[in-house]
């Protein structure tokens, strides 16, 4: 399974959401991170088909996907950012339906619901309505219609949004279990959802990729370094002023700030190794730092 | 597929609400029709009901026959006789009553003689007083001869064509008259269209969140990004829609009928309507007209749930949908009133719900030198509409994008 990006750009009037996107695909586990109005939904919206390209092409296995169509929807699961759905129907017939969309035959949609349900932890919810899930039980819902057809691509839209840090990390161990013998597309703005099950990164900032690779290739990327000291309350404000501040922690006497910077910045500094999310904010600056209040 | 969509709409407390208030307009709609025939008592005392209806029928039924001259002549002379009476000159509405109990069974064909010494356009509903055993004998050749002084008299606009095929029409019309008791059938038609009319707002207002329901739950990514949601999935919305608006419609309308003719009486069904519309120029019994008016009902509700899921398609707004219905089949009619366009306004889609009033007033139309009744036009005209109007809603949902 091969996607190919050729070009893709979308554009909305004068605003450009994606702009000239060239990139390729195989199994695995892809990461997309980047602030929110980045171009991340778009850029999924057109490998869904929801969305026609202004100019260029997606190819599956070398075949243009709009052309493709129903052939090429039966390969994909989709999650998107907003998860819809009918609030007055039940989990299971929820996914029956969609099982249903899905072009999936009745008995095999039941043992197949019955399947994810338990597989996503809702068997016992299988007869609540939708609209009486809690919001981490509503993606575990998501998650288990984007599987119904065991896609060969799946694409998730921010797929923790609003979830608690224990549903967060049920969900990426989920998505890590699902992620075998699969394309997996995952956009996030939350650094830590991708860092530890993505193989390949891609950051996006203003509907163009700036940077992909693994994890390592992504920080190793960062041209500045990471530095950590520890200073007194009453200067942490010149500080911020004129360095990039990735994290505070406050201590009894003082605060232990983490600095990038090309320069050492403080005497007592010391170069500490840099995370995904030192570089999170390296490339995506403050907007990062406001949208990614949740890392 | 189907049965979720289904779901998806009856799951709608705002449509469980819609079919309870179906329901609620059906028993008051039939209570209201069935109230419209009205027994007196020999002692003047006046019911409705089943044992109104049945009594009524007992006693119009007994001139149920042809009417020919000899009945006509007998029915001018009871008339005569009870309006002579002490009962019916007394200033005592009562004693009025009392006297009118004793020509219920007349009634019925009392009024074709009204009708037929009345001026055209007009009821005269003492005429029949006045009208002598000689002239009676003359009453079907006087609805021809009617008609004929109306279309010379340059009151009406009719082109050469169309008088020349009404006359036709009222020249081929069988006479004399089979007459039985027509009150169930009567009544039935003089309502159905209100019936229909309220029947096709509500179903439009069922129809019209089937396509953009997906929008406003935000359940269309998953929906379009599905195998089958820009094929099966739209043609299952589709005939979903078609299946509620012929399903509510056909069972309603069924129920209303049953309702109304369980109490009133099936009798009548093969008189012509000519006992009742005495100008019309369908030369078609009450069964026909019902069915006549019932299939204009249906294409006129269908048209309107069409173009309301159309409207769902293309706005995604289920508030804009529902006002089509009510565009269509209401404000439409208010147009015409303001704006005279006679041609146009007899195209209305409103029209179809309004067959009974063309089958009493007759309204016509001339299409390449033929002329034809405007019912018979529009019907046949906006059924073919609906055809076309599916593969449009189609490929508009088809090719719907999501940002």
């Amino acid at each position: 399974m091969k996607l190919e990006l050729d070009h893709l750009t979308k554009k909305f009037g004068d605003f450009t959401a994606v702009n000239h996107i060239n990139l390729t695909m195989k199994n695995g586990v892809y990461g997309l991170l980047g602030v929110n109005g980045a171009g991340k939904t778009t850029l999924m919206r057109m490998l869904c088909t929801l969305l026609k390209p202004t100019s260029g092409t997606i190819r599956c296995d070398g075949r243009d996907i709009f052309k493709m169509d129903s052939e090429y929807r039966r390969l994909l699961g989709y999650l998107p950012q907003e998860f819809g759905f009918y609030p007055q129907f039940s989990v299971q017939d929820y996914l029956l339906y969609i099982a249903a969309l899905k072009g999936i035959p009745p008995a095999a949609a039941k043992e197949r619901v019955k399947e994810l349900l338990f597989k996503v932890g809702l068997s016992k919810a299988a007869h609540k309505k939708m609209k009486k899930l809690s919001g981490g039980m509503k993606r575990r819902a998501g998650i288990a219609q984007a599987m119904l057809n065991n896609p060969k691509i799946l694409i998730l839209d921010e797929p923790t949004a609003g979830l608690d840090p224990n549903e967060r990390i049920r969900f990426r161990n989920l998505i890590s279990e699902l992620s075998e013998q699969r394309l997996v597309l995952l956009s996030t703005h939350i650094v830590s959802d991708i860092e530890y099950i993505a193989n390949e990164i891609w950051l996006m900032k203003d509907g163009e990729l700036m940077h992909k690779g693994s994890a390592d290739e992504i920080i190793n990327s960062m041209p500045e370094t990471v530095w950590e000291c520890f200073v007194e309350k009453n200067m942490v404000s010149d500080f911020i002023k004129k360095y990039r501040i990735s994290n505070m922690k406050t201590e009894p006497d003082g605060i232990i700030l983490r600095i990038i910077s090309q320069e050492r910045p403080f005497t007592n500094a010391k170069c500490v190794k840099a995370s995904l999310e030192d570089v999170f904010l390296y490339y995506f600056g403050e907007k990062a730092g406001d949208e990614n209040a949740a890392i | 597929m189907l049965r979720f969509e289904l779901k998806k709409i009856f799951s709608k407390f705002k449509n469980r609400i819609a079919v309870l208030v179906l329901l609620v307009t059906l028993i008051l709609t039939s209570i209201l029709t069935i109230n419209k025939v009205e027994y007196i008592d020999d002692n003047g005392n006046s019911s409705t009901g089943i044992s109104a209806a049945k009594n009524l029928r007992t006693a119009q039924n007994k001139w149920a026959g042809d009417l020919t001259e000899d009945v006509l002549q007998k029915v001018l002379e009871k008339n005569k006789k009870i309006k002579n009476s002490k009962e019916a000159l007394s200033d005592d509405l009562l004693e009025q009553d009392k006297a009118f109990a004793k020509i219920q069974d007349i009634t019925g064909i009392l009024d074709v003689i009204n009708c037929a010494f009345s001026e055209y356009r007009d009821y005269d509903g003492f005429a029949a007083d006045h009208v002598s055993g000689r002239d009676v004998k003359n009453i079907y050749k006087k609805r021809i001869s009617a008609l004929k002084e109306y279309l010379d008299s340059g009151k009406e606009t009719f082109t050469d064509e169309q008088k020349k095929f009404l006359i036709r029409q009222y020249k081929n019309l069988e006479t004399p008259f089979h007459y039985e008791y027509i009150d169930g059938w009567s009544a039935l038609l003089q309502n159905i269209s209100t019936f229909i009319l309220i029947l096709a707002l509500i179903i439009g207002f069922l129809v019209s969140g089937i396509f953009s329901d997906e929008f406003q739950t935000k359940a269309d990514s998953i929906f379009f990004s599905a195998k089958l949601g820009r094929s099966k999935g739209i043609l299952s919305k589709m005939w979903a829609g078609f299946l509620i608006t012929t399903v509510f419609y056909v069972v309603f309308v069924f129920l209303y009928t049953l309702t109304v003719l369980f109490v009133l009486g099936t009798d009548g069904a093969n008189c012509p309507i000519q006992l009742d519309m005495w100008r019309s120029v369908y030369n078609i019994s009450f069964l026909q007209a019902y069915l006549f008016i019932a299939a204009g009902g249906y294409i006129g509700t269908l048209f309107a749930s069409i173009l309301a899921m159309l409207v769902s398609a293309i706005t995604r707004s289920t508030p804009t949908a529902v006002i089509v219905p009510f565009i269509v089949l209401c404000a439409l009619p208010f147009l015409s009133r303001i704006i005279t366009l006679p041609g146009v306004c007899s195209f209305f889609p409103d029209q179809l719900l309004e067959i009974y009033i063309d089958i009493k007033e007759s309204g016509l139309v001339e299409l390449g030198g033929k002329v034809m009744t405007t019912a018979a036009v529009i019907i046949p005209v906006y059924a073919v509409i609906c055809l076309i109007l599916q593969p449009v809603l189609y490929r508009i949902y088809q090719k719907a994008e999501t940002r």
